[in-house]
């Protein structure tokens, strides 16, 4: 194996973690990109450079096993995965605390040990705890924690309403497609959907309701599209990575947006998204600003308006136009090529979108597991880790329920 | 270098690993003019005395791609680190109900435990949902120390009660932390701990109050010292 210096280990290690949003962990099986004729030349140079980075895994001496930049393992990180052993004991205990918030009492800690069949005693708990009256209180803290709101019945709203989908056993994709119920309601412990009166022609789950759009209120909507991409897709902007191209600036420009399909002070914008002076702008809003102007008629409150009601970090603050955004006659979208100029269609995009579903695994995954949250603690889970249980959540309607079933009772959860 | 620069930096290691072709020669759609785009200013807010403000996270915490290398050089890569459990801190409301469960009541004043746990939420990395800040899983100092101080007030609350909490029951029979002789008890460790003792628990919780000044802070320093333990991660 080539030896790696410590100096370029670091980088190598960097660029591991950032495919994150790419080839190697990307959630998506395709990239996100939608088929367009000029990228056909880019999508073949692709494969051949994954090829001939899928070689040897370099070894840093002083780290010891290194990462395979394609998402596999080496030997030595496969043998330390092999090493360990099932323990449902300890499982238990760790389970318990996530789905009940409790540890588990001493005749479920014995019953366990001294069963003959020490998984099938295991799973039976947690099929038991599924259905456990305390689950929902930790679904709603899990949702809470994911939305990050909460401790107001406006800012509960959303939470609630997830909690209620899962255990109701409703698909998840509902949170972007109900037109009823994502202003939920908790009274005496008992969640009841309920509609929001924002005056939404249209509603598109949680992603019109007005506690939330108030929460993630800012200029030109930047923090609503930011907590969507995020919460939803799981990754940081950039949302979407092609081919670089330069623009001039000190660093090209990765998106596969056209450059000129947002706006700048060439193009009708008052704030110059073309801007490469520092930084290239463009990589991050070329999705960001597609998607903006569907959230910026949420005023302050997070009541729907029909004219634009966010506004401009300029003097004044003036209210945004859509050519802030956008050129006249750009479309808003979700992606680039997947279309969505109203929120109940973006809500229907993200509903079919394969990293939207790979995000719910993913979350699901670093609950049962401990970790941080998948965006803000980098807690990357790549692809080949959760894809028999991503498999199952396709297969199985979207349900989280038998979602976290599979995570709970899968040979990772139940092995140290 | 800045975190920006890191990043920026990143994406562009990342790039010819994630196989995309290093060429910038394509004909996708290209800028009309590329010197005026170079440019900055111009009137607009991005030139130089127009920047805006780009808030790390949605919330105020996060972690940055160094800190992110330093997990990775400690944990292993994330192919292997996901697959394997982490270490967090156990969560301010399930700590009350571990707490409660365990005999400690969280309503009593003074310097009980439940006065500590109820003053530390904000040391335990409780939500500040009003600043869209998540509950925190990262084990501090400050976590772990409050977590102690909680658990050496709480340690005598348990022994006491241990024997009438429905949650150490077999039948009837309550489990106590401690048998006639002073000794630790299986059953009691098991139900502080929510694992089965092993030998090594029982002799390590005896070893606790052979060498404490008293038995009873001996007694009180051992289930406050396996507490800690076990609560270091949820």
């Amino acid at each position: 194996m080539t030896q790696l210096s410590s100096k370029l280990a670091i980088p190598t290690a960097i660029a591991t973690l950032l495919v994150a949003g790419c080839g190697g962990y990307d959630y998506a099986n395709e990239p996100a990109a939608a088929p367009s004729v000029t990228d056909a030349g880019t999508r073949a140079d692709a494969a051949t450079s994954v090829e001939a980075d899928a070689g040897a895994a370099p070894v840093d001496d002083g780290y010891g096993p290194t990462v395979d930049t394609s998402g596999t393992l080496s030997a030595e990180w496969q043998a330390r995965l092999a090493s360990r052993t099932p323990d449902y004991s300890a499982a238990l205990r760790t389970a318990s605390l996530r789905l009940r918030g409790e540890l588990p009492t001493l005749l479920e800690t014995k019953f366990v040990a001294g069963a003959g069949n020490a998984r099938l005693a295991y799973e039976s708990f947690i099929d038991a705890w599924l259905e456990d009256p305390a689950l929902q209180g930790q679904l709603l803290t899990f949702w809470r924690n994911t939305f990050r709101a909460g401790g107001s019945a406006e800012l509960n709203a959303a939470p609630a309403f997830a909690t209620w989908l899962v255990l109701e056993d409703r698909p998840l994709t509902e949170l972007f497609t109900a037109e009823t119920g994502a202003c939920a309601t908790i009274t005496d412990g008992v969640i009841s959907p309920g509609d929001c009166d924002n005056g939404v022609p249209r509603h598109a789950g949680v992603l019109s309701t007005p506690g939330l759009m108030s929460h993630f209120r800012s200029n030109l909507a930047f923090r609503r599209v930011r907590w969507v991409q995020e919460t939803f897709a799981c990754t940081a902007f950039p949302a979407e990575i092609d081919a670089p191209i330069d623009v001039g600036g000190a660093s090209p420009y990765t998106a596969p947006w056209g450059f000129e399909t947002i706006a700048g002070e060439g193009n009708g914008g008052r704030i110059d998204f073309h801007d490469v002076s520092s930084v290239t702008c463009a990589n991050c809003h070329a999705t960001m600003n597609h998607l903006a102007p569907l959230f910026a008629h949420f005023d302050d409150d997070g009541m729907f308006q029909d004219d634009f009601a966010v506004r401009l970090p300029l003097t004044d603050s003036p209210v945004a136009l859509r050519s802030d955004w956008l050129p006249e006659g750009e479309e808003t979208g979700w992606r680039y090529g997947v279309s969505a100029t109203t929120l109940p269609e973006l809500g229907e995009a993200m509903a079919n979108d394969p990293e939207v579903e790979a995000c719910f695994v993913a979350r699901a995954w670093n609950f049962a597991l401990g970790k941080g949250d998948i965006v803000a603690t980098l807690s990357v889970v790549p692809t080949t880790v959760i894809a028999t249980e991503r498999a199952e959540f396709a297969a199985g309607g979207h349900r989280m329920k038998a979602l976290l079933r599979a995570v709970f009772t899968s040979d990772d959860f139940t092995s140290f | 270098m800045t975190t920006r620069h890191l990043v920026c930096l990143a994406v562009l290691l990342a790039l010819p690993a994630c196989g995309k072709s290093p060429d910038f020669n394509t004909d996708r759609e290209m800028p009309a003019a590329l010197p005026d785009y170079a440019t900055g200013g111009g009137g607009t807010a991005s030139g130089t005395e127009g920047t805006f403000d780009h808030p790390a996270a949605l919330g105020d915490i996060t972690t940055d791609v160094r800190e992110a290398l330093e997990r990775i050089e400690e944990e292993g890569p994330p192919a292997y680190t996901a697959h394997v459990h982490s270490c967090r801190k156990i969560p301010y409301a399930t700590l009350g109900r571990v707490l409660t469960s365990r005999g400690v009541d969280l309503a009593a004043e003074g310097s009980s435990a439940g006065a500590l746990f109820r003053e530390s939420d904000q040391a335990l990395g409780a939500p500040n949902y009003g600043a869209r800040i998540s509950e925190s899983t990262d084990v501090t100092v400050a976590t772990a120390s409050r977590l102690f101080d909680i658990f050496v007030q709480a340690a005598p609350e348990i022994i006491a009660a241990m024997p009438s909490l429905e949650a150490c029951k077999i039948g009837e029979r309550g489990a106590t932390m401690f048998d006639a002789e002073g000794a630790c008890t299986a059953d009691g460790i098991s139900c502080l701990l929510g694992v089965p003792a092993t030998e090594t628990h029982v002799a390590l919780c005896d070893t606790f109050v052979a060498r404490a000044s008293t038995p009873e802070i001996g007694r009180a320093i051992a289930v406050a010292s396996m507490l800690a333990a076990n609560f270091t991660c949820e």
